[in-house]
């Protein structure tokens, strides 16, 4: 087992992951940059070492300050978190190189999932249902439209190196495609310094439903279930939830088995999720797999009584996955609070919080790096707090996230939490009914 | 009350030229001051440490090429060099070498005051004043952060 882990992240997710390093015994080494001085993660870690100024790419996205800052506190593996250089293969490839183990995939693995389309060729060939596209990158529009015929409009252009909304385009008739087909490579270009783009049916409205997957060095593969991600305001998930409501246990089944099938196709280790996308007909779709623990782990963790961010450890430590998972029992839902203002389009709200109170009580969960008095930066996302609620069922959870809301006082700063419970109140939401069109409806 | 507050407090009223500082927030206040030595000039009693009311530490743009970030101190005759990088600080090119620098020396700007090893590069650290060398904070081989101060350097 590691003598002592450094995190190379901040905010919540640190504090979430030293949270756990406590519990194992392992040593802990924060890092932060000059505007996080006052943050909870740096008092937290046993040791914290200063790694750059207020902007990311000068600290938390600079690798040998990060790596340097290991080899000074004689760190033995680095814990990358979410976002930031979690998936990012050159810094698994120099951890590696350097002596210290990265709490995540290989480099090679990072590579294989994070390129999009090289990723979907591979579940493709491994019998994993994938959207109906293009056999890899597509290099002409005459290529492009002559398979978009083929596939039925309307289709999606969308980058091979990135994601995020950035460099797609939907074309819903022949007409449009050059133009969108140069432009969606111009952008993809500018965004990733990389123009090649594939193509994919689109699906109109989907839902988004991911498989948590743990995986060991042994070759063991588990799934731990699934979420449902479909509140999304421009493709940023606000709201997540297991059981995902649109799903009957067959489904789920296939669905688990098809994750499985995928990771166990490229030898995965460590934590993943395969996401897919789930049409109006409840067929579902491979759509990518991110290589790192997400946001919305906590939904899993309440379920499946599992503690990711330890098996992650244990798994990168080299032991072999000791909880098995089991029949998911009752229903939790995730509440991302953005330091946001929800009446002024979500604009970002930093500032000094001048008044706190959390919310408690069985069934509730909070992950949070927030303390009365604290600063919040400009510099970094803007979320503040996940709450997490627990019910033995989703009508159940709903009404405790109702209650949890209600009692959550952040003030000084304008946050999303007013905006959550308007949509707990909504007839669409309660019903279950619902797919990534609804909150762009809702808001409207 | 927070130990690593009045640390801070202290390390700034140490590198500085303030004599006092104090310091007063909701529930807490605290009052810090040092000996100041006073000179006789023609009979008229001047301290040799002006004061002014500016923090110490502020934001400063960390180079990658390795040249000292500096932060003015309220005292214009006395600069700190800060690290620009993190990594283990070194007063010699090699074990076996003489240090680049003491205390007492007389430095320009552009002189190399010391080595900040990372990741097994050698970045040599320069100074970006003319001055002499008042004090030096860190033991050699012992690890530095980014900020974190080195040398004191009187200025002319």
């Amino acid at each position: 087992m590691f003598n002592k882990i450094l995190i190379a992240n901040r905010g919540e997710i640190a504090l979430r992951i030293l949270r756990t390093c406590k519990e194992l015994g392992i040593k802990t080494v924060a890092v932060y940059s000059s505007a996080d001085r006052e943050s909870l993660h740096v008092t937290y870690a046993d040791e914290a070492v200063c790694i750059g100024p207020p902007q990311s790419k000068d600290s938390y996205l600079k690798i040998s300050s990060i790596i340097s800052a290991a080899h000074i506190t004689g760190a033995d593996a680095i814990h990358p978190g979410y976002g930031f250089l979690a998936e990012n293969a050159h810094f698994s490839e120099i951890c590696a190189e350097t002596g210290i183990k990265f709490i995540g995939p290989s480099p090679e693995m990072i590579r294989a999932m994070g390129d999009k389309a090289f990723a979907k060729e591979t579940m493709k060939k491994n019998g994993v249902p994938v959207i109906p596209g293009s056999d890899g990158v597509v290099s002409t529009p005459e290529e492009g439209m002559e398979l978009a015929e083929e596939i039925g409009y309307p289709v999606i252009i969308k980058p091979s190196a990135g994601g995020g909304g950035k460099g797609m385009r939907v074309v819903y008739q022949e007409s449009e495609f050059r133009v969108a087909f140069q432009t969606a490579g111009n952008e993809a270009e500018s965004f990733f310094g990389n123009p090649a783009v594939y193509i994919e049916k689109f699906l109109e409205n989907p839902r988004h439903v991911e498989i948590q997957i743990m995986g060991d060095m042994f070759g063991n593969i588990f799934q731990y279930g699934e979420r449902d991600c479909s509140v999304q305001r421009r493709h940023q998930k606000l709201i997540e939830e297991s059981p995902s409501p649109a799903i009957d246990n067959k489904i789920r089944k296939q669905m688990g088995d098809a994750a499985i099938l995928g990771a166990k196709s490229v030898n995965y280790e460590g934590a993943g999720t395969v996401e897919f996308l789930l049409d109006k007909n409840k067929k579902f779709y491979f759509m990518e797999m991110n290589t790192r623990i997400q946001v919305e782990h906590p939904v899993t963790e309440l379920i499946c009584g599992v503690d990711l961010i330890r098996l992650q450890i244990n798994v990168a430590a080299g032991e072999k996955i000791d909880i098995l998972p089991r029949p998911p029992f009752g229903h939790a839902i995730e509440f991302r609070i953005n330091a946001e203002d929800p009446d002024q389009n979500f604009r970002p709200s930093p500032g000094k919080i001048t008044s706190l109170h959390f919310p408690g009580g069985f069934g509730v969960r909070i992950d949070s790096h927030i303390y009365q008095s604290y600063t919040i930066p400009p510099y970094y996302d803007s979320l503040v707090a996940k709450l997490i609620v627990w019910g033995i069922d989703r009508e159940h959870a709903i009404l405790r996230g109702r209650r949890a809301l209600e009692e959550f006082v952040i003030e000084g700063i304008k946050t999303t939490i007013p905006f959550h419970l308007k949509v707990l109140e909504d007839d669409k939401f309660k019903s279950g009914n619902f797919d990534t069109s609804f909150l762009d409806n809702f808001l409207k | 009350m927070d130990l690593n507050l009045i640390k801070k407090l202290v390390r700034i009223l140490d590198t500085s030229g303030l004599t006092d500082l104090e310091v007063e927030e909701s529930g807490f206040k605290i009052k810090i001051a040092k000996k100041v030595k006073t000179v006789s000039v023609n009979g008229q009693v001047q301290s040799i440490q002006s004061v002014s009311a500016d923090p110490v530490l502020s934001e400063s743009n960390a180079n990658t090429d390795a040249k000292s970030g500096s932060n003015e101190d309220e005292n214009k005759n006395q600069h700190t060099i800060l690290s620009p990088i993190v990594g283990t600080f070194y007063r010699a090119p090699a074990p076996d070498a003489e240090n680049y620098v003491k205390v007492g020396d007389e430095v320009s700007q552009g002189s190399v005051l010391c080595i900040v090893e990372a990741m097994k590069l050698m970045n040599e650290i320069e100074c970006d004043v003319s001055g002499k060398i008042i004090r030096i904070f860190v033991e050699n081989g012992k690890p530095v952060e980014y900020n974190q101060p080195l040398f004191l350097i009187q200025t002319d």
